[in-house]
């Protein structure tokens, strides 16, 4: 299964770096994070903010599907969301907006120590993976909501 | 020296933010950050501190296990650590990391180390200069220790069974309902791949989070000895073991008991509850 170009290309991006540039530019995303919550008056077509019990702060989902069939995703992260889970959420936001809900439900998760590389996969880092199953969730949800409004 | 500390046991293991301040370029300290966020060293970090990666730096990446001499060694060599150097830790999440590399470099002996009072969470919160810049020391030439001291300051889990059939003291300073067998994970964490909840029988249940304020410091040594002399009534001379999930935690409460409030035989039972909760008939308690 092809991820969708954008993710694709930071996926491409990230795998050759060596370890101190990967670093580097993970700490970058980590703080393009900030941007990417809702813009002041931004609309959406669904909201999903939660504190679940396996992470260690709020995390908000908010989702658009155009008429275009393109999901524009904004989230926003409570400050003590860790950094490596901080940079995923900018790297996700940039690499899934614009792809079809339909490709954002198929993206494999395999991807994700292309990005970050094995040194930076631990079990207490499990959380990298939780912003992808949220934008997921997000887009199920909101396809079961139009689904049932037919 | 900080009022709080001079009411400690060991008044001297801890500086406070405002030494440390004062001392950055002190020569004879090196300031080593460890973290639990693996990436936060990296985000901007005390001024000449290096950055200690527990998982990287101190354990044997096949064997659950910690590094050997050799590696203990040549960590210190990196980091232009030798056998006279101070070295200061501090780390997020109330310092539980960096209370875990502090008690791995007691296993070796270097006994010249303190803990910074309230870690990261302090420093930052009190606006003290951050920087990316990664400092360089010249390698030292730290001697290969004679042994791994796990004898004095760490339990095995067949060490720990025997403590538990003598009816010696214990302390799991999980959060209660990891205690009670509630969860089989921390709070705010996923799940670690326990298969059974509960606590080790005849362990008090003493959350390592009672130790601090809010503001990440430790508790004066009055609130902490009312908390495991008068209420887990432990003795300075009891043996005892504490634990937690893969040891970070019960570092924090090791370091509690031995330094702050003197007690003599404090060993850190490391596997703990991913090892004992997955032990086949290990015995297990539930509730409160």
């Amino acid at each position: 299964m092809p991820y969708p170009p954008a993710l694709n290309e930071l996926i491409e991006f990230f795998e050759i770096l060596p370890e101190p540039e990967r670093r580097e530019n993970l700490i970058n995303f980590s703080e393009a994070a900030k941007s990417c919550g809702p813009k002041e008056g931004e609309q959406f077509d669904l909201e999903d903010v939660r504190k679940d019990e396996e992470c260690t702060d709020t995390v908000g989902v908010f989702l658009r599907v155009g008429d275009d069939n393109a999901a524009h995703f904004a989230i926003e992260l409570g400050p003590k969301v860790q950094t490596l889970t901080k940079a995923m959420t900018a790297i996700l936001c940039k690499g899934l907006n614009g792809a079809t809900p339909q490709e954002v439900l198929e993206v494999p998760a395999d991807f994700v120590p292309r990005i970050i590389g094995a040194e930076l996969v631990r079990l207490r880092s499990q959380t990298v993976y939780y912003v992808l199953g949220r934008m997921k969730t997000a887009v199920k949800m909101l396809l079961d909501r139009r689904r049932a409004a037919m | 020296m900080n009022p709080k500390f001079a009411a400690y046991a060991t008044p001297d293991i801890l500086v406070d933010t405002d030494w440390l301040a004062a001392n950055l370029n002190t020569p004879g300290i090196r300031i080593v950050e460890s973290n639990e966020d693996i990436l936060l060293y990296d985000t901007g970090h005390i001024p000449g501190a290096v950055h200690i990666d527990w998982r990287r730096d101190l354990n044997e990446e096949t064997v659950r296990d910690y590094v050997g001499p050799e590696g203990f060694a040549d960590l210190c060599r990196r980091n232009g650590i030798t056998p006279d150097t101070t070295v200061i830790f501090y780390g997020d999440k109330s310092n539980w990391w960096a209370a875990y590399a502090f008690w791995v470099f007691q296993l070796f002996g270097h006994t010249k180390a303190k803990l910074l009072d309230g870690g990261r969470d302090k420093w930052e919160a009190e606006g003290k200069p951050l920087t990316r810049e990664v400092p360089k020391y010249p390698a030292s030439d730290y001697p290969v220790p004679a042994k791994r001291d796990d004898a004095t300051h760490r339990a095995y889990a067949a060490q720990t069974l025997a403590h538990m059939n003598a009816g010696k003291k214990m302390v799991d300073v999980r959060s209660p309902k990891e205690f009670s067998g509630e969860v089989t994970h921390m709070p705010e964490y996923p799940q670690e791949g326990v298969l059974r909840g509960g606590h080790i029988p005849g362990a008090r249940s003493a959350p390592w989070s009672r130790a601090a304020n809010p503001d990440k410091t430790f508790k004066s040594r009055e609130e902490l000895e009312a908390i495991y002399r008068d209420e887990l009534g432990l003795k300075t001379d009891d043996d005892i073991i504490a634990y937690c999930r893969i040891g970070e935690r019960s570092s924090h409460t090791w370091f509690v008991l031995k330094y702050l409030l003197g007690y003599q035989h404090v060993r850190n039972y490391d596997g703990s509850w991913t090892e004992w909760g997955n032990t086949v008939r290990a015995p297990v308690a539930k509730g409160a």
